[in-house]
């Protein structure tokens, strides 16, 4: 086990390193000029100078590239924002603060979203497919079924207005969506954030409903969920010790996926209910050629996702005993 | 204000972040409503008609507003965070909103609740004494004037707001200044390296003793007192200035001063308690403070804003007009109705006309006769989207005069008949026009108006669309290939030299410069050189207009299009919500919240 991780832990510091410079490159390859923004109205060639120098984008592209690598470990020293100490992402050209204190500062609204909408739509889910798996081709199937392919068919910035106009403005049921840190009050917190929850596990919900049903449908016709019924184990432990073991597997890989992604921000959830959360930032930095900004949302995006790649790898093999660590 | 739209746009982009670039400037996001927009919110402009205050109107406090009453907290809604809080860095519009609470010039706009506005002293008694043929201007502080921190504002920190504007962290401010004080044009830096190292700018006297700071200009700027009125030449304390890091925690002076900001997220204003109305004829600051919500679409602002539910019910929108999908909501709905305001832009929309290119008069006047403003107007939102222009200047200029050399106002749906004869008579018929615009919904929608238009009135029309985010950049190369091209400006202050000069000045035609017309008359040179130097303000007016006009009638080297009209919603306890006529925005410090 420790093997894997430290040989997967590198690979991902490979992985991240070629993102980080993919983004560098690609970011250059469009033809637009951060210092244009930063420049002001009245932009003179001398000021343009004067502004690459204080955003430390004067140098040529592969000098950057180095400098923003060096200031993850060293830190660095910017002439026009002061000192920003390793680990350091860069300072935004945007808002003028580090990097890090500004993802630092995001994190926890998309990390709340994403672990509230995850309880929600695993439980809902899970519980909902496997009922459809028991009564497959009956009546409680079909209804299940048919609502998952309609709620999966269904876009967040259509839901989440509909439910945001009747659950809040209309009935004054819910809160409207914003966000409140857990360790100030965490009721508010959950208050705050159950309307996006809601949206985002509906549409979830669907997904992993059906792809349940058709995991427990196939595992119960496997041979092995056969033989333990044939040996006249009780219908419960068939389905929950043999055929639903069988059934995790891949649902929990994509579950691993699915909460990898959105913790490197849910951009549309978080546009809809106008929560500041990574995906957000991530929009922001996009659209005002904040290139430090992108590069840090972009590695914790890739970041989450590629650690939880690992985690999904590890804990599969303690499910499933026919994948062993090498 | 914006004195560039190349800029302005760049501006308009940051603070829509993410949306359309140039959707933010047009009438459909500004007060458009897909030309169904029921006719309710037009009204006949005048214009802001700005004078000269003097010093009584420059003293404090400002008048009372009927039925206004302290205490409270407004709250301001807004998609963006300010992007500078350092005077000296603020230029674009929706960070002057703001500052406007915080900072304080030496002059400043007295708003009265029709939006008519005075050139008043702020820090300063009066609007200043020029003398020596309009070179040398002195101003005197008030008495009273002091920082958040109660230490006392001196004319040394005024001077310190110019001087500072020269360190190398500081790029985004204006730097008309800069450039008057050392008539050095663009290269006005290397005349001095800012005040960090001790050193003043010899062209800066102050009178400790007298309260006095006196400018000594390279050349007459007769209404350099205008210039002074922007942020960008706000006063910030000598002992106070954390330098780059004053941009995020600046030392208020205004009535009311910074509790809390996290970046993109929040802001909490409360009162500074060192700010004397006395000293202030501007402001009224009834509510106790503000508290901004950054991040909010101007959609679900908007939605809110109606609804007025919770604290929304105290909420305004900080720089954001009612988007073009709320606008017939609002305007259809008598009780929503009550709850807005709403004003033109500075500047004016308007066509330039290559004159490189069109070098036929008649051609030109032709292409103004046929241009079909009526139906771009529709596209835009409707009537309620702005008054249909007919000149350079907008109604905001201090002399503006409305006149209609070419019965746009009678005919605003285009005069095809009328072209068609003076292209007959130039012997141009179906001459090709080039028309480039930048792409965006609404510019491809007016496209095909115009298409038709130019076709009915005999022209054979060619259509560019051009990636927005390099209109500008392709429109202000003087080699282009375009003979027609949309387009439209803003001042930095209501004086027709900022307009006239930059659009129609010889010299500024080149790549990069706004003279897109590239129209060269000496006749209008002189004119601009001898109005720019005429000292009284109002006597100025009148000679721009008519040059105006004149340019209008013998050159035609743009389609005037529109003043375009924003619309603001606010919430049900808010009261003296109006438009800000400088900025297009909500002037928060007249707001207070109702009993």
């Amino acid at each position: 086990m420790f093997r894997f991780l430290v040989r997967r832990t590198l690979g991902a510091a490979v992985i991240l390193l070629i993102i980080s410079a993919l983004v560098f490159v690609l970011f250059y390859a469009a033809p637009r000029d951060p210092a244009r923004i930063a420049c002001g109205k009245v932009c003179t060639p001398e000021t343009l100078e004067l502004v690459r120098k204080n955003l430390g984008i004067a140098d040529p592209l592969p000098v950057q590239y180095w400098e923003w690598l060096k200031g993850l470990f060293v830190g660095r020293d910017y002439t026009s924002f002061g000192r920003c100490d390793a680990p350091c992402l860069g300072y935004s050209f945007q808002n003028r603060e580090p990097v890090l204190d500004t993802i630092l500062d995001r994190f926890p609204t998309t990390l709340s979203l994403a672990i509230g909408s995850s309880v929600v739509y695993l439980i809902f889910g899970i519980g909902t497919g496997m009922l459809a798996a028991v009564k497959q081709g009956k009546a409680l199937d079909k209804i299940a079924s048919s609502a998952s392919l309609i709620a999966s068919s269904m876009q967040i910035y259509v839901v989440g207005v509909l439910a945001t106009y009747l659950l809040v403005d209309q009935w004054h049921l819910l809160d409207r969506a914003n966000y409140t840190p857990f360790t100030d009050n965490p009721a508010q917190w959950a208050q705050g954030l159950l309307v996006p929850w809601l949206v985002l596990s509906l549409i979830w919900t669907a997904n992993y409903t059906r792809m349940t049903r058709s995991q427990m449908v196939e595992a119960l016709s496997e041979d092995y969920v056969r033989t333990a019924r044939a040996k006249g184990l009780s219908r419960r432990t068939v389905f929950f010790r043999f055929a639903w073991r069988g059934a995790m597997g891949p649902i929990i890989t994509i579950f691993g996926l699915d909460l990898g992604m959105l913790l490197g921000g849910a951009i549309i959830t978080e546009s809809t209910f106008s929560l500041q959360g990574l995906g957000m930032l991530s929009v922001k930095a996009v659209s005002t050629n904040d290139l430090p900004m992108l590069l840090g949302v972009v590695l914790v995006a890739a970041g989450a996702i590629v650690v939880f790649n690992i985690i999904v790898d590890a804990v599969y093999a303690l499910i499933d005993p026919r994948v062993r660590l090498a | 204000m914006s004195l560039s739209r190349r800029n302005f746009v760049i501006a308009t982009s940051v603070a829509a972040a993410g949306s359309t670039l140039l959707s933010a400037c047009s009438s459909g996001n500004a007060g458009g409503g897909g030309g169904k927009t029921p006719n309710a919110g037009a009204t006949e402009y005048t214009g802001a008609k700005v004078t000269i205050g003097t010093a009584e109107d420059s003293t404090g406090p400002a008048p009372e507003i009927p039925g206004a009453k302290k205490g409270g907290t407004i709250h301001g809604l807004a998609p963006d965070d300010f992007s500078h809080l350092d005077p000296q860095r603020i230029y674009y519009a929706y960070n002057s909103t703001v500052a406007l609470l915080l900072h304080r010039c030496l002059t400043g706009y007295k708003i009265d609740s029709s939006g008519k506005q005075k050139l008043v002293g702020d820090l300063a008694t009066d609007t200043g004494t020029a003398s020596d043929d309009n070179k040398t201007w002195t101003f005197t502080l008030k008495e009273g004037l002091k920082w958040e921190d109660g230490s006392e504002l001196t004319v040394e920190d005024v001077r310190h707001g110019f001087e500072r504007s020269w360190a190398t962290f500081i790029t985004e401010g204006a730097d008309y200044a800069q450039r008057a004080l050392t008539g050095k044009g663009g290269k006005w830096r290397d005349a001095y390296e800012g005040p960090y190292d001790g050193k003043h700018l010899d062209a800066i006297v102050i009178d400790k003793a007298k309260r006095t700071i006196t400018f000594k200009l390279a050349e007459p700027k007769p209404d350099f007192n205008f210039t002074l009125a922007m942020h960008s030449y706000a006063a910030v304390p000598v002992k106070l200035d954390t330098k780059e890091k004053y941009d995020k925690k600046p030392v208020a002076c205004g009535p009311y001063k910074i509790k809390a900001h996290t970046t993109d997220k929040s802001m909490v204003l409360v009162r500074n308690k060192h700010w004397d109305p006395k000293t202030d004829s501007i402001r009224n600051a009834y509510p106790d403070g503000f508290e901004f919500r950054f991040g909010v679409e101007t959609l679900d602002s908007t939605d809110r804003i109606i609804a007025s539910q919770g604290t929304d019910a105290y909420a305004v929108s900080i720089y954001k007009g009612v988007p073009a999908e709320r606008i017939q909501k609002v305007l259809s709905d008598p009780e929503l109705k009550k709850r807005t305001f709403n004003g033109l832009l500075t500047g004016t929309y308007f066509y330039w006309i290559n004159t490189k290119r069109v070098t036929d008069l008649k051609v030109r006047q032709a292409l103004i006769h046929a241009w079909p403003l009526q139906q771009i107007r529709q596209i835009y939102g409707g009537p309620s989207s702005g008054e249909i222009a007919t000149s350079v200047l907008s109604p905001d200029i201090i002399g503006y005069e409305k006149f209609d050399v070419y019965g746009k106002l009678k005919k605003p749906q285009g005069d095809p008949e009328a072209a068609k004869k003076l292209l007959k008579e130039a012997g141009k018929e179906g001459q090709k026009i080039v028309y480039a615009f930048p792409q965006d919904p609404t510019y491809n929608k007016t496209k095909v108006v115009i298409e038709n238009a130019l076709k009915a009135a005999g022209f054979t029309p060619v259509i560019k669309p051009i990636d927005s985010t390099s209109y500008y950049d392709q429109v202000q190369q003087i080699d282009n290939s375009f003979d027609v091209m949309w387009g439209g400006w803003s001042p930095d202050w209501p004086t027709a030299y900022t307009m006239i000069q930059p659009l129609l000045d010889g010299d500024a035609i080149g790549n990069g410069k706004n003279n897109v017309s590239q129209t060269d008359v000496d006749w209008i040179d002189e004119g601009i050189k001898k109005n720019a130097v005429i000292p009284d303000q109002e006597e100025a007016g009148k000679a721009w207009a008519a040059l105006d006009k004149r340019i209008m009638e013998e050159v035609a080297p743009m389609i005037p299009e529109m003043y375009q009209r924003r619309f603001y919603v606010y919430g049900d306890k808010v009261g003296g919500a109006q438009f800000d006529p400088n900025f297009s925005a909500t002037l928060l410090y007249k707001t207070f919240v109702k009993a």
